[in-house]
């Protein structure tokens, strides 16, 4: 049971940061908190992703040594470098967090010039008030 | 040239999207001319697609001639042709129709509307032709950051639904992300086709139950299945016109085309029926949805919000015609796609028609536009027999087969659920329609009434004909439907 | 707490972590690292399957961003007073 702790304990540190994301999303009544809480989500999920592609210890980088200058890199040992897939995905997913951020930065600017506050509750009154 | 009509379908949308701001700063109205240009261009190749697939059969089309695993493919079957097409011809009548409308209600900004509204056709068509797990989740983010800016350049309200709905979409995106990841964890491939393959063998895994649990969450948010809805009701009412006329039809049914390919492409459908009890699942999601939806949409006095509340109810029908599970019930959930894409737009067009008119939603505003506006309201009433599910316009068609699945099924509350729903349709659109009649008894007194009654006169052409366009299409649908469902449906039928 | 219940329920058939022999290690990555240099002539293997063999997941991150920038512009530009 300790040595099936051990092994999967990455996975587990990053789920703790995805809840504590999630929390900050649904709990949280700022709405920049609610930005920072989605961002942190997000982040965990990428961490995740490349927590899997490493393989056993000492592990590099997946650039192909011994290649510069034209070098044919003869027969690649596949088990000296990290997995790349997970990179290349999680940069996709890297690019479109931050562009999500942007947009959700933009409506909370557009909330702000109408309302002039940033608080969910406060924003539900001066709309029930008709501001 | 047909050979490459696959990514053709991708790249028009997205080259104009580049070029439409530039040339909308230079003229305004090129923004238009090119956005309707790139889009007709695009409907021409999704038809020449979806012909070739019917003639050849599925297309699968390799990006950089990479074979997959290794690379990324596109694949063209019956199920995704149809819907490209569907895609493509709302998305150009639409356009065609949003001119005026953009005019009143975002003066200044067309040339950024229109961009983005060419990025969210980008994005439903990538999602829609992609045989790559990941790069849906691509496509899936481009049409909704698309969709989250075109939503909050709305009326006063927008700017917070639109906040609610970011929060709320980003959430189901990135539970869709995992999901997939944690397919790619216990598979290491990310195509479609491959890990249908790869997968079978581990069926009775916790790794894949909760895989599916988040991709299929994750896509009910998106696809605003009861109780995950709460976002559409408030940032559909509050778009400008034109978006709610493009995205409510649009976006719920493509997240459920992504639904039915993980179900049926990625696992096989037997996975679900015997092994974990998700069509039960779905098939009382689809009962709540339904009722849920019917009843708020009966509480509702403003005509959009209730247009809302019906779409929700709408999703309900496919969702719980999916998880019935047999061949019956699929075929109507699928040709309900195609139907309630076509009704919702009609609906969301004349809605917008209405609000470019009298600039008012009030359903108790709506008196005596039948004899103002005659063609408008009758395309609203074709819309509205189609979605009661009179013959022979298609909603009925959709219908019968929902129906008859579910009495193959054995699920009794489904089909109570579908005929409740029909006769709360019936009570809900009477009412518009009793209203629109009513002509001059009220007027008397009421001078300022008057004159403005006087101001209203026909829709401008170029939002009527797009919508008495579509309401034709509902017609025509209904008449050809064997032809559909013979030729297209079946072969998108998964196997059992 | 029932998303990290879940998640961590699905966590735990996972392979552990750094086994050399799973399959996301092993079903489609040796292809790229050991292909990389003959196919693309990059000894950088996350640059060759982000521009070469996944270039169009980067066009799409690229669509991605220029969504974001159209839509801040769309969102935030001010009204010019005439």
């Amino acid at each position: 049971m300790f040595e099936f702790l051990l092994r999967h304990y990455n996975y587990w540190m990053f789920i703790g940061l995805m809840m504590i994301g999630f929390y900050a999303m649904m709990a949280k009544k700022n709405l920049i908190k609610k930005i920072i809480g989605m961002n942190i989500f997000q982040s965990a999920i990428i961490l995740f992703f490349i927590s899997t592609s490493v393989k056993g210890g000492g592990v590099s980088v997946p650039i192909l040594q011994y290649a510069h200058k034209g070098a044919k890199a003869g027969i690649v040992d596949v088990m000296q470098y990290a997995n790349p897939l997970p990179h290349v995905l999680m940069l996709t997913a890297i690019v479109v967090m931050v562009a999500t951020l942007g947009v959700a930065l933009a409506v909370a600017i557009m909330i702000y010039r109408r309302y002039d506050t940033l608080e969910e509750d406060e924003i539900r009154l001066r709309r029930k008030r008709g501001s | 040239m047909s050979v490459e009509t696959p990514i053709l379908i991708i790249v028009i949308p997205l080259i104009s999207a580049v070029l439409t701001p530039l040339m909308g700063l230079w003229k305004k109205v090129l923004s238009y001319i090119c956005a309707i240009t790139a889009l007709s261009l695009c409907t021409l190749a999704s038809v020449n697609t979806l012909y070739r697939v019917l003639t050849d059969g599925s297309i699968h089309y390799r990006l950089g001639s990479w074979p997959p695993p290794f690379g990324i493919e596109l694949v063209v079957d019956h199920l995704n042709g149809m819907m490209l097409v569907i895609v493509s011809v709302i998305s150009l009548s639409v356009a065609v129709y949003s001119y005026r409308s953009i005019e009143q209600e975002l003066p200044g900004k067309a040339v950024y509307f229109y961009t983005l509204y060419l990025l969210q056709v980008t994005g439903f068509l990538g999602i829609l032709i992609t045989g790559d797990l990941f790069n849906l989740y691509v496509f899936l983010e481009i049409a909704s950051l698309a969709g989250y800016a075109l939503i909050a350049v709305g009326e006063d309200g927008a700017p917070v639904a639109c906040f609610r709905y970011i929060v709320m979409g980003t959430i189901g995106a990135c539970f869709y992300l995992l999901g997939v990841g944690y397919i790619y964890i216990s598979t290491g491939s990310l195509n479609m086709a491959d890990v249908h393959l790869l997968i079978q063998k581990l069926y009775d895994t916790k790794v894949i139950a909760t895989a599916i649990a988040f991709i299929l969450t994750g896509l009910a948010v998106k696809m605003a299945l009861f109780p995950l809805h709460v976002w559409l009701p408030d940032a559909y009412t509050k778009a400008p016109s034109a978006t709610s006329a493009l995205i409510a039809p649009l976006m719920t049914k493509v997240s459920i085309y992504v639904m039915i390919r993980i179900l049926f492409s990625v696992f096989e459908i037997s996975l679900f029926v015997e092994v974990f009890p998700l069509t039960k699942i779905m098939v009382w999601a689809g009962i709540a949805a339904i009722c849920g939806g019917a009843v708020m949409a009966l509480a509702q006095t403003d005509f959009k919000r209730m247009l809302c509340y019906i779409l929700v109810a709408e999703v309900g029908y496919m969702v719980g015609g999916l998880g019935l599970a047999n061949a019956v019930a699929i075929r109507g959930a699928i040709l309900h796609i195609l139907n309630d894409a076509v009704m919702t737009a009609g609906l969301f067009t004349v809605a917008g028609i209405i609000m470019h008119k009298i600039k008012s939603r009030r359903l108790a505003d709506f008196e005596g536009l039948f004899k103002r506006m005659p063609f408008t309201m009758s395309a609203f009433v074709v819309c509205a027999l189609s979605m009661i599910g009179v013959p022979p316009t298609c909603g009925f068609f959709s219908k019968w087969y929902l129906i008859q699945g579910a009495i193959l099924a054995g699920e009794w509350p489904f089909v109570a659920a579908l005929l409740g729903s029909s006769l709360i349709n019936v009570i809900l659109f009477f009412r518009i329609i009793e209203i629109g009649f009513v002509f001059k008894s009220s007027m008397q007194g009421h001078p300022h009434d008057k004159e403005r009654m006087d101001k209203i006169d026909e829709a401008p052409l170029s939002m009527l004909i797009p919508t008495v366009g579509i309401a034709t299409a509902i017609i025509l649908i209904g008449f050809y439907n064997q032809a559909i469902v013979k030729h297209i449906i079946d072969f998108a039928l998964p196997k059992f | 707490m029932i998303v990290g219940a879940l998640l961590i329920y699905g966590t735990m058939d996972m392979p552990g972590w750094g086994d050399p022999n799973s399959p996301a290690s092993t079903h489609v990555s040796p292809y790229y690292l050991r292909n990389s240099l003959k196919d693309t002539a990059t000894p950088n293997v996350v640059t060759s399957i982000l521009a070469d063999y996944r270039g169009y997941d980067t066009l799409g991150e690229t669509t991605v961003i220029f969504t974001a920038g159209m839509a801040c512009i769309l969102l935030l530009r001010k009204r010019r007073k005439k």
